[in-house]
C-alpha cells in the first residue's frame, strides 16, 4: 500500500459502499443450481458469487480411507482464476487448502456423519467471484447444499464476518475493508444450537471489542439465517400452503 | 380420526415442544422435538416424524431396487443401485451352487449397462449390499423408459398398499417396475408410456401436495376419487 | 467402480433405434442443436465473461488481461492462453485433481480454434517488442456436464473475448503504466466450433452425455466468418468414413453460420 491510508468510514458513520456499521451487503441465495449434484446452492453476497455443491453420501475413494463408523467428509474450497483482481493460478494454493479445512470443520458439527458409515460426503465450494467474507459465504451456501442433498443435520450453519475498520467494530466487511481495515473475524455458528463452528481472526481487538464482534457477528448471522431459510423453503415448497387439512391417506408413509 | 398437524421444516427447526416420541428424522432436545431434514413434519398423538423431501437411497434388506450393471468381475456383477454402496450380485445366485468362474461365463447373462430388477438379499453396513434376482419378475429388464425420482418420494409413488402406482399402471396400461432406490422403468405403448412418465414426474414434483391423487387422476383423464383411507393411524 | 458415465443397455438401444428413423430421444433431428443460451458480463472482476448453457451443459468463461513478457520465439505477439477446468462438482463420477487428458484436450482444442482463426490480432497486443506485451488469459470452469463440452466451452470463450475490455497500457520509461482507458480487444473474426458424433453409422450434431456414451467417434471442426475451416479434432476410439468427414465439414460451415449469428447477437454492444 503506497497511497496514504484513506478513511473507510466518513464523519456520518457511512462506509465506502454506503452502509452503516451494522448493515449487511446485498444478499441473494438460490438452492438447487447444479443439475448433476445431489445438493447445491448459489450465494451472491456483496460481490461474492459462490456455488456450493454436495455429492453424497457416496462411495469412498480411495477405499482404504473409508471409516467404519462414519462418513468421510471432504471439502474443497477453490477460486476460479478470474474470481479475483489478478488472475489466480488454478492449482490449489496454501490459502485454499487451509480454508477448505476450516470450512469442513465448520460444517462437521452440524452433520450426523455417524449415520453414513463407510461413505464419503463431498462438499465443493467454487468461488466464481470473490469479495470480502468468501469463506463464511461458502459455509452458508454449503450448509444449504447439504440440506438440499438430504444429509441428516442437527442445524444449518450460517456465518458473517466482523471486522475492525477505522477503530470501529463493523459487520460484514467488503473487499476494501478486508484489505485495508485493521482486523477481520470470519465467524460461523449453528443458529438454533447456538454453537460457534468457525472462528478465525487477525488484527488487534481489545476484550471489549472482541465481545462486541462476537455479538455483532451473531446478530448479522441471524439475518443471513433468515435468507438461508427462505431460499431452502422456496426450493421445496415454493409458496405451497402447509397442508394440515390433508387427509392422512394422502400422505406418504416411510 | 386423530388430529395430525403438519409443518414444513428444515434441519434445526423445533417442530413441537412437549412429551412426544421422536420418530424418523426427529431428535429430542430437552422438551423440543427437532427436525433433521427438509420435509414435512407430522405431529400425531403418539409421536413426531419428518417425511424428508430429499436424500440418498440407503439400502435395506428385502427392498426391491433397479440396478445398472457397471462391472463384471470373475465372481459376480457390480450394480449401481443409486446409492453410496454398490450392489453385488454373486455368480452362484444366478448359476446355482455349482457356479465356478472357470466354467461359467458371466458375460453370457448380464453385461455392463444392463438393468436388473433385484432384491436386496442382505445388507448390514459392514459390507456392500448383496443382490438377488430369485423371485417372480426379478432379473434383467429387457426394455422400457427409464425414469428417475428422488428415493424419498418412492413411498408416495407407491402409495398406500400400492394404490398410486397401481392406478398409474392401470390407467396407462403400462408395466411399471419401481425400485425403492428411485429408479423406475415404464413399459407400454408409446402413448401409455408418455402418460405414465408424466404421472410419475407429477408425483416427484408434487409429493408434498395434499391433493396429489386427484391431480394424478386429472392428468390421466380419470374420474377423481379419493385414495382409500388407511385403517388405524398413519404411523410406520 | 464407474469413473465415467455408463449408459443403460436399454437406453443405448433406444438411441440407436431412434437414429435409424432419423430421430433422437430428446426430439431433435440429427443436425439440430440443443437450446443455447449465452449470458455475458456475469463476472464484474473479469475483463470479460460469459456463461453458456447448452442443454444441461453449463460453462463459465472469464478473461483476465494484464501486461506480460512475450515468448522468446514470438517477441512481436501478445499472449493468448485458453485454460479449462472440468470442476469436480460438474458430475457425480468426477474427483478433484489436476486436469486429466480429456480436460487438457478440451482446452487445447478450444485454444486452437481461437488461435488458428486469428480471432484476436495478437500482433497488435504489443507494448514494447520483445519486452512487454498484453497477456490475455481465458479460463473456463465447467459447472455441469451433459455432453459436448467442446462447443459450450468454445462459445463461452469466444463470447467472453468479444465482450472483454482491456486496459490501455503505455510505456513509461522502463515500466508499463495503465492509462485507465478501456478498449475492446482487437477482434478480427468470430470462430465457431461445431462438434458431431457418429453413432452406429449416423452422424449427429451436439451430442448429449448419453449419446457420447454410445458414440463411436467424435469430430470437432471450427470455422471462421468467411466459411473457412480453421481447426479440427477427431476424438474417441471409433472411426469415420471419408464421406462422413465431408458431411461434417458441410454441417460445420452451415451450423457455424447460425451459431455465429447467435454469438454476435448475445455479445452486441460489447
Amino acid at each position: 500500500m503506497t497511497e496514504e491510508k484513506r478513511r473507510l468510514i466518513d464523519e456520518n458513520g457511512i462506509r465506502t459502499d454506503g452502509r452503516r456499521w451494522d448493515e449487511l451487503r446485498p444478499l441473494k441465495i438460490e438452492v438447487g443450481v447444479v443439475k448433476n449434484a445431489d445438493g447445491s446452492a448459489l450465494i451472491e453476497w456483496g460481490k461474492n458469487k459462490i456455488i456450493a455443491a454436495v455429492y453424497g453420501p457416496k462411495e469412498m475413494h480411495p477405499k482404504h480411507l473409508e471409516l467404519a463408523d462414519r462418513a468421510f467428509l471432504k471439502c474443497r474450497y477453490h477460486m476460479a482464476p478470474f474470481s479475483v483482481e489478478e488472475r489466480k493460478n488454478p492449482a490449489p494454493s496454501r490459502r485454499e487448502i487451509e480454508i477448505s479445512k476450516v470450512i469442513r470443520e465448520a460444517l462437521q458439527p452440524a452433520l450426523f456423519l455417524e449415520d453414513y458409515p463407510r461413505t464419503a460426503i463431498q462438499v465443493y465450494v467454487e468461488v466464481l467471484q470473490s469479495d470480502g467474507g468468501s469463506r463464511v459465504a461458502g459455509v452458508t451456501a454449503s450448509a444449504l447444499a447439504l440440506a438440499d442433498a438430504g444429509i441428516n443435520m442437527r442445524d444449518l450453519v450460517v456465518g458473517c464476518a466482523v471486522g475492525k475498520v477505522d477503530g470501529k467494530v463493523v459487520l460484514d466487511l467488503n473487499d476494501i475493508e478486508d484489505k485495508e481495515g485493521s482486523g477481520d473475524m470470519p465467524f460461523t455458528f449453528m443458529p438454533n444450537l447456538n454453537q460457534v463452528t468457525l472462528l478465525q481472526m487477525d488484527g488487534l481487538f481489545t476484550l471489549d471489542e472482541f465481545k462486541q464482534a462476537v455479538e455483532l457477528g451473531k446478530a448479522g448471522g441471524m439475518k443471513v439465517y433468515q435468507a438461508q431459510r427462505e431460499a431452502l423453503l422456496k426450493r421445496y415448497f415454493d409458496g405451497a400452503a402447509p397442508d394440515s387439512s390433508a387427509p392422512a391417506a394422502e400422505m406418504m408413509e416411510a | 380420526m386423530v388430529d395430525i398437524i403438519r409443518k414444513q421444516v428444515i434441519p434445526g427447526d423445533v417442530i413441537v415442544t412437549g412429551d412426544y416420541r421422536p420418530g424418523s428424522f426427529v431428535q429430542r432436545r430437552g422438551n423440543d422435538m427437532v427436525a433433521l431434514r427438509v420435509g414435512l413434519a407430522e405431529v400425531a398423538q403418539n409421536g413426531v416424524k419428518v417425511i424428508p423431501l430429499s436424500g440418498a437411497y440407503m439400502p435395506r434388506a428385502e427392498d426391491m431396487v433397479v440396478g445398472k450393471v457397471v462391472n463384471v468381475t470373475g465372481y459376480g456383477w457390480e450394480a449401481d443401485i443409486n446409492s453410496c454402496f454398490v450392489g453385488y450380485l454373486p455368480g452362484q445366485f444366478v448359476f446355482g451352487r455349482d457356479f465356478s468362474p472357470a466354467t461359467h461365463d458371466l458375460m453370457t447373462r448380464f453385461r455392463v449397462g444392463d438393468l436388473l430388477l433385484a432384491k436386496i438379499e442382505a445388507f448390514d453396513r459392514t459390507k456392500d449390499p448383496q443382490l438377488s434376482i430369485r423371485g417372480p419378475g426379478l432379473g434383467k429388464i429387457p426394455q422400457g423408459e427409464i425414469v428417475r425420482i428422488s428415493p424419498m418420494k418412492v413411498p408416495r409413488l407407491i402409495g398406500r398398499k400400492g394404490y398410486m402406482i397401481n392406478m398409474i399402471a392401470d390407467l396407462t396400461a403400462c408395466n411399471v417396475k419401481v425400485g425403492q432406490n428411485g429408479m423406475i422403468v415404464v413399459d407400454g405403448t408409446p402413448e401409455g408410456t408418455e402418460k405414465a412418465v408424466a404421472a410419475i414426474n407429477l408425483v416427484q414434483e408434487g409429493a408434498h401436495m395434499a391433493d396429489l391423487t386427484a391431480r394424478v387422476q386429472r392428468l390421466l383423464g380419470a374420474p377423481v376419487t379419493p385414495e382409500p383411507a388407511a385403517e388405524g393411524d398413519s404411523g410406520e | 467402480m464407474p469413473k465415467s458415465f455408463v449408459v443403460e443397455t436399454i437406453k443405448r438401444n433406444q438411441i440407436v433405434d431412434a437414429l435409424a428413423k432419423g430421430k433422437r430421444l430428446d426430439g431433435r433431428g440429427v443436425n439440430e442443436y440443443r437450446k443455447l443460451e449465452i449470458k455475458t458480463h456475469v463476472i464484474q472482476k473479469a475483463n470479460g465473461s460469459a456463461m453458456v448453457t447448452l442443454g444441461d451443459t453449463q460453462v463459465l468463461a472469464g478473461v483476465k488481461i494484464d501486461k506480460g513478457v512475450p515468448f522468446p520465439d514470438t517477441p512481436d505477439k501478445g499472449l493468448l492462453i485458453v485454460g479449462a477446468e472440468v470442476l469436480p462438482m460438474a458430475a457425480s463420477y468426477l474427483e478433484a485433481g489436476p486436469p486429466d487428458e480429456s480436460a487438457i484436450e478440451l482446452a487445447r482444442v478450444v485454444d486452437r480454434g481461437v488461435r488458428e482463426s486469428e480471432m484476436i490480432d495478437v500482433s497488435s497486443l504489443v507494448i514494447k517488442e520483445g519486452k512487454w506485451v498484453y497477456s490475455v488469459f481465458v479460463d473456463v470452469n465447467i459447472l455441469n456436464v451433459d455432453g459436448n463440452l467442446f462447443d459450450a466451452t468454445s462459445y463461452a470463450v469466444v463470447a467472453a473475448l468479444l465482450t472483454a475490455k482491456m486496459p490501455r497500457f503505455v510505456l513509461d520509461g522502463d515500466t508499463v503504466k495503465d492509462t485507465g482507458e478501456r478498449l475492446p480487444l482487437p477482434v478480427r473474426k468470430v470462430p465457431v466450433s461445431v462438434t458431431m458424433a457418429t453413432i452406429n453409422g449416423t452422424l449427429v450434431l451436439d451430442p448429449t452425455e448419453e449419446e457420447e456414451a454410445v458414440m463411436d467417434a467424435r469430430i470437432t471442426l471450427d470455422t471462421e466468418d468467411e466459411g473457412h475451416i480453421c481447426a479440427g479434432q477427431k476424438g474417441e476410439p471409433g472411426s469415420f468414413t471419408p464421406e462422413q468427414v465431408l458431411t461434417a465439414a458441410e454441417w460445420s460451415i452451415a451450423k457455424g453460420r447460425e451459431i455465429r449469428q447467435k454469438i454476435k447477437e448475445a455479445t452486441a454492444g460489447g
